[in-house]
């Protein structure tokens, strides 16, 4: 071995890591390598002197404690997966709203009193949660199914949540006035939608038949 | 009652039983309040850290599949927790000090800072924190947990050869660091 590879060896020697025959190289390579007994009698001062940082104990009623506050966070974590509306977004409110267009599909129109009722039900279905969370479920809707299939009811009662951004909202109007429609980014563009942009856009997209 | 092992206490937990994860937090809340400890060198951000770990625990431990062992995985969990707040604090402590433009001279931190280092201890402490942090962390679950090379290798991602490599300069590191501070005494 090298004084290359000992040096490296020199910590577990030291504190007595090493295998048998490891050990041995060790010891009679220092024998007559000077720059490792050098680096060897470093160590070994580094070593004793690390013998004086002792463990740092706390009391050990500390450790009691633990459990109890690990819990309180575990807790503390479920409650905020339903104060983040993260449950409520991700899987209630898809479900929400798949068995909200199911109701509305099973029905026929007549069945309906006003196109105003139908605007209602989405709105209210709608209105608790963030615009962000709407967007997302509405897209799910949209690249999961045909049910959406009065697009101006669905715009009216999800327009009253989403908001503007001026950048979202110049590249929805170049992609509406593009061929481009099939590949748009839904979460991206519905983002920004005021409700004249969301209504057109469901008007562009039923005209084409892709909804 | 039977003592269960870790791979037991996991199985009992995915099938439903939460007693399992608070038997795995007693067996193991030691060993990991003592490594980031170790790297934090403050009670506060080490209980916080432990905290975070076993949260962290309890959200995977569903999913845990016993591809490496409980504390191999957990070991992980710490250092990277560990590493994470470090990181934290650097940033935190590069805003204080640049939004106070308190950078104080060689010349007027000599005589009472060198004065708090004379304890041999807080020395051989401020050498580990000033480590790198990959030296840092083979440093202390070598020389302190006196973990075998394999099973580091596992927890940090780091070649066996990689790891004599740093656990070496982290030692070297610290002499070096002491002496400096003893000669400028």
């Amino acid at each position: 071995m090298h004084t290359g590879h000992i040096k490296y060896l020199l910590m577990d020697y030291l504190t007595e890591h090493l295998d048998e025959s490891d050990r041995d190289h060790v010891r009679l390579h220092l024998q007559h390598c000077s720059e490792c007994h050098n680096l060897y009698d470093e160590l070994k001062t580094t070593h004793e002197a690390l013998q004086h940082s002792q463990k740092v104990l706390p009391s050990s009623a500390y450790y009691s404690t633990i459990l109890p506050r690990v819990h309180k966070r575990i807790m503390g974590h479920r409650e905020s997966l339903w104060s983040n509306k993260i449950i409520p977004s991700r899987i209630l409110l898809p479900l929400a709203l798949s068995a909200l267009f199911l109701i509305f599909l099973s029905r026929t129109p007549s069945d309906l009193s006003s196109e105003h009722e139908q605007t209602e039900v989405l709105f209210q279905a709608v209105k608790d949660y963030s615009p962000d969370e709407v967007v997302q479920a509405v897209s799910t809707e949209y690249a999961s199914s045909n049910a959406l299939s009065n697009p101006e009811v669905v715009s009216e009662g999800i327009a009253e949540h989403l908001r503007g951004d001026h950048f979202i909202r110049e590249a929805l109007l170049k992609q509406i006035e593009s061929d481009d429609i099939g590949d748009m980014d839904y979460d991206g563009v519905l983002s920004g939608l005021n409700r004249e942009q969301a209504e057109q856009l469901m008007s562009k997209l039923s005209e084409r038949e892709m909804l | 009652m039977s003592v269960s092992n870790d791979l037991e206490l996991i199985e009992s937990f995915q099938k439903g039983d939460e007693a399992s994860f608070n038997e795995l937090v007693r067996r193991y809340q030691e060993k990991v309040y003592w490594i980031a400890h170790r790297f934090v060198n403050d009670h506060d951000q080490a209980d916080d850290i432990v905290q975070e770990v076993f949260l962290k625990v309890y959200r995977a431990l569903k999913d845990f599949r016993g591809k490496s062992s409980i504390y191999t995985w957990l070991y992980r969990i710490t250092v990277n927790v560990s590493l994470n707040t470090l990181r934290k604090r650097r940033v935190k402590d590069f805003f204080r000090i640049d939004e106070f433009f308190d950078y104080p001279s060689e010349e007027s931190e000599r005589p009472d800072k060198q004065y708090e280092l004379i304890e041999q201890k807080q020395l051989i402490e401020e050498a580990t924190q000033q480590l790198p942090e990959k030296q840092k962390a083979v440093f202390i679950l070598r020389y302190y947990e006196e973990l075998p090379y394999e099973d580091i290798s596992k927890i940090l991602k780091t070649s066996v050869g990689g790891l004599k490599a740093n656990y070496f300069h982290a030692v070297k590191n610290i002499g070096e660091f002491v002496s400096r501070a003893h000669r400028a005494h």
